[in-house]
């Protein structure tokens, strides 16, 4: 018998308990990659294509105060400015919904490839929202979910606006990291209401990533001590003004994950104890025949550690196949879009479950260590 | 039939090491769990406490939040005077007109910014809230950018206190007062004057109408009045009945909570079976010996599952008391209706506790069933035979 079939017997000599200690390990280290996987969705959201050259706009006072038209003009004016749109956020529940379950805004429709080029497109969808004033384009997600196709007609009943709009859909789009917004034009908008004169927020792309500084500057400059006083900031920065405003909920979730690692380090090491305490007195009798107190720590690290592994195989494998392959948007009804797990948590989580199986082997070991052979073979337990 | 429970309690007791470790497990499972759903609790409790049944809230019929509602002066002129609105001792109708905006602060942490309610309205508004209390500093004065905060707003932003300064739509507003709203919505608000609201923020429009109706009967047809008349494209109802429907923001964390504890309860129905089978199977001769005693199988089962319920409601115990130094603490996200910060207070109910009780017993008896079984089924003579 080698060294390592003799660790693999013991470590299996109790299949129930092995199975067990592996299945805890599992739970616990799946429960850990979600919860990491959740804390990076809502603190670092998926960057798309494009998001390096656009900047957006919003009213100083916060983003639910509007715009008045009139800046657009200066805002084209600005060096380094390629397009601006206006995006103005309609707030609209669809076929009687309790609630809102996709965002729906209004936009210039020529301006719609210059600024938000990722959005994939089949067809003509491009040329129909160009074309037709009550047109939109949807994101695949959410004409997935309603079975909607091109040319078919949706009404939205706006909570923001008084009374209800019909649209009539030129096209599909995918290739976002959130295919599920609707777009429609401003000018229907407009139109709709009564041309009020003020939009939600300006969106634009610069020419360059040199441009992106100087322009933010100039825009937040150009409006000050005027009756709308703006924010220009990066896409990226706007997103993580979003993530700010979750408050505490980040908290939360980091706390729960030290619990989760917490409870799992606790069984895990007693189980471990269980398992040497049982044959204190086999080990009495390796110790008899000569082997030495590293070598039985060796023994009783490789087991826990073997079995540390195994779980965490087991439960880092299925959260990564889970949210790989399974939808996510489906699972959480809709609260996330991608739920990507990531080498980094994948080895954070690795990472815990190593120090798991050492930290787990040491009081066994200790207690091991310091016993007499004498009293160790008479031990009945 | 008396014995086996008192075995089964004694070894709770002697097996002390692996005993704590379940116990301590569960307890950890149990508080997760409980202070997920206290979140879940007290951001309805939140929504609960806010209202007088006595006042009617009229706001844009299709708006789903106050910020979103709009009530022209001209529909606040149709309705001030109607007989049906209660009226204080000068005479005055009990009507508030609001205007609720929000702005964006600074966090107090200097992390980011989040969206803040204010709440512009007048003594009348006030005297119509009056959970409200002022704890420190006075209260703003008609006609001067002065604005007062709730206390746990003040925790949580800069420039938020007494005596602070802080500037927004060009302007800099000056902190006078701190008030108290008993655990209500108007906890995540700034008040100020009303007119001073709308020309600040260039506001042409009354965001919502709060009404004291004169009668309970009074309240019913004001609410028909306002459905019946084609002049007012608005909605009324019982303001306590607006803010318990605005309890949306509390799904994802009731999501989240019950995702956790059905992941964790399988990690802790494992981990007490692990302890139960390790108790079980160093104690075979002990089993033996009752059952060579005279004691039924059903007796030995029944002895195990209660030690494995008694282990767990100990740990349930150990959970709550875990959880219950977070009880009234107060926390804060955004509200998916209002897009606007809302505070509100971890509560632990007896009700909440209890069910962290019954879900620390339900695992326990998962988690002992199994060896149990295995106890109660061991031959007498090889269960004797062991060492």
């Amino acid at each position: 018998m080698t060294v390592s079939t003799f660790i693999l017997k013991n470590a299996l000599r109790n299949k129930r308990r092995a199975l067990l200690s592996i299945s805890s390990v599992a739970v616990s280290l799946f429960l850990l990659v979600t919860l990491q996987v959740a804390l990076r969705e809502l603190t670092l959201p998926p960057q798309s294509a494009g998001a390096e050259l656009r900047v957006a706009v919003r009213n100083k006072i916060s983003l639910t105060n509007p715009l008045p038209v009139r800046q657009r003009g200066v805002i084209e004016k600005i060096p380094g400015v390629e397009a601006v749109t206006p995006f103005t956020w309609f707030g609209g529940k669809y076929k009687g919904e309790e609630g809102m379950s996709f965002a729906q805004f209004a936009m210039d429709a020529e301006k719609l490839h210059s600024v938000f080029g990722e959005a994939k497109m089949n067809g003509d969808g491009y040329e129909k929202f160009n074309a037709t004033k009550d047109a939109c384009v949807l994101g695949k997600i959410t004409a997935d979910k309603y079975h909607l196709k091109v040319g078919d007609q949706i009404t939205l009943d706006s909570t923001v606006y008084p009374g209800s709009l019909s649209f009539h859909i030129a096209g599909i789009y995918a290739g976002t990291p959130d295919d599920r917004n609707m777009l429609f034009r401003q000018d229907y908008l407009d139109e709709s209401i009564g041309v009020p004169g003020y939009v939600g927020m300006w969106w634009l792309k610069v020419k360059s990533a040199d441009d992106m500084a100087p322009v933010i500057k100039a825009i937040n400059a150009a409006f000050q001590n005027t009756s709308a006083e703006v924010r220009a900031e990066s896409e990226r920065n706007f997103q993580l003004g979003f993530i700010s405003m979750l408050g505490n909920i980040k908290t939360l979730i980091a706390s729960i994950s030290t619990v989760v690692v917490f409870t799992l380090v606790l069984v895990t090491a007693s189980t471990m104890s269980m398992a040497v305490r049982e044959r204190f007195r086999e080990l009495a009798i390796l110790k008899a025949l000569g082997f030495r107190r590293r070598e039985l720590f060796a023994f009783i690290l490789a087991e826990s550690f073997g079995l540390a592994v195994v779980g965490a195989l087991l439960g880092i494998g299925g959260a990564y196949c889970l949210y790989t392959f399974g939808n996510i948007g489906k699972m959480t009804a809709g609260i996330f879009v991608s739920f990507e797990v990531t080498p980094r948590i994948m080895g954070v989580a690795a990472l815990v479950a190593a120090l798991l199986g050492i930290i787990s082997a040491v009081a066994p070991s200790l207690s091991v260590a310091r016993m007499s052979v004498v009293n160790g073979l008479k031990t009945l337990d | 039939m008396a014995l086996p429970l008192t075995y089964n309690f004694r070894n709770v007791l002697v097996r002390w090491r692996a005993t704590l470790a379940t116990i301590l497990g569960i307890g950890l499972v149990v508080a997760v769990f409980v202070l997920v759903q206290a979140l879940a609790v007290g951001l309805e409790k939140s929504a609960s406490n806010t209202g007088d049944p006595r006042n009617i809230m009229i706001v844009r019929k299709g708006s789903t939040a106050e910020s979103t509602s709009m009530v022209s002066l001209a529909q606040l002129q149709i309705i001030r005077y109607w007989e049906q609105i209660a009226r204080n001792e000068a005479g005055v109708p009990l009507v508030s007109a609001d205007v609720i905006t929000l702005i964006s602060q600074p966090r107090i942490d200097g992390r980011g910014e989040a969206n803040v309610s204010v709440r512009g309205l007048t003594p009348v508004g006030m005297a119509l809230r009056p959970q409200v209390k002022l704890i420190s500093g006075r209260w703003f004065t008609p006609g001067k950018r002065e604005v007062a905060v709730s206390q746990k707003m003040a925790r949580r932003f800069a420039g938020f206190h007494v005596g602070d300064s802080f500037r927004t739509a060009g302007n800099t507003l000056t902190v006078v007062g701190e008030f108290d709203g008993s655990n209500s919505a108007f906890d995540s608000e700034v008040w100020m004057d009303a007119d001073e609201t709308r020309s600040l923020f260039d506001r042409q429009n009354y965001s919502s109408l709060l009404v004291r109706a004169a009668s309970p009967q009074a309240g019913q047809e004001i609410v028909s009045r306002i459905e019946a008349d084609k002049r007012l494209p608005l909605l009324a109802g019982p303001e306590v009945k607006y803010y318990g429907d605005q309890t949306a923001t509390a799904m994802p964390i009731k999501i989240l909570g019950n995702f956790l504890a059905t992941a964790m309860s399988i990690g802790a129905v494992f981990a007490a079976m692990n302890t139960m089978y390790a108790s079980v199977g160093s104690r075979t001769r002990e089993i033996g010996t009752l059952r060579v005693l005279g004691f039924r199988r059903r007796t030995i089962l029944a002895g195990f599952i209660i030690e494995g319920a008694l282990l767990a409601a100990i740990g349930g115990v150990v959970g709550c008391l875990l959880a219950l130094p977070l009880h009234g603490v107060s926390t804060g996200t955004m509200s998916f209706n209002s897009f606007s910060e809302t505070v509100f207070e971890f509560r632990i109910t007896p009700w909440l506790a209890a069910k962290g009780m019954i879900f620390a017993v339900v695992v326990g008896i998962i988690g002992s069933l199994l060896p149990a079984i295995r106890a109660s089924r061991l031959p007498v003579i090889t269960a004797l035979k062991s060492v």
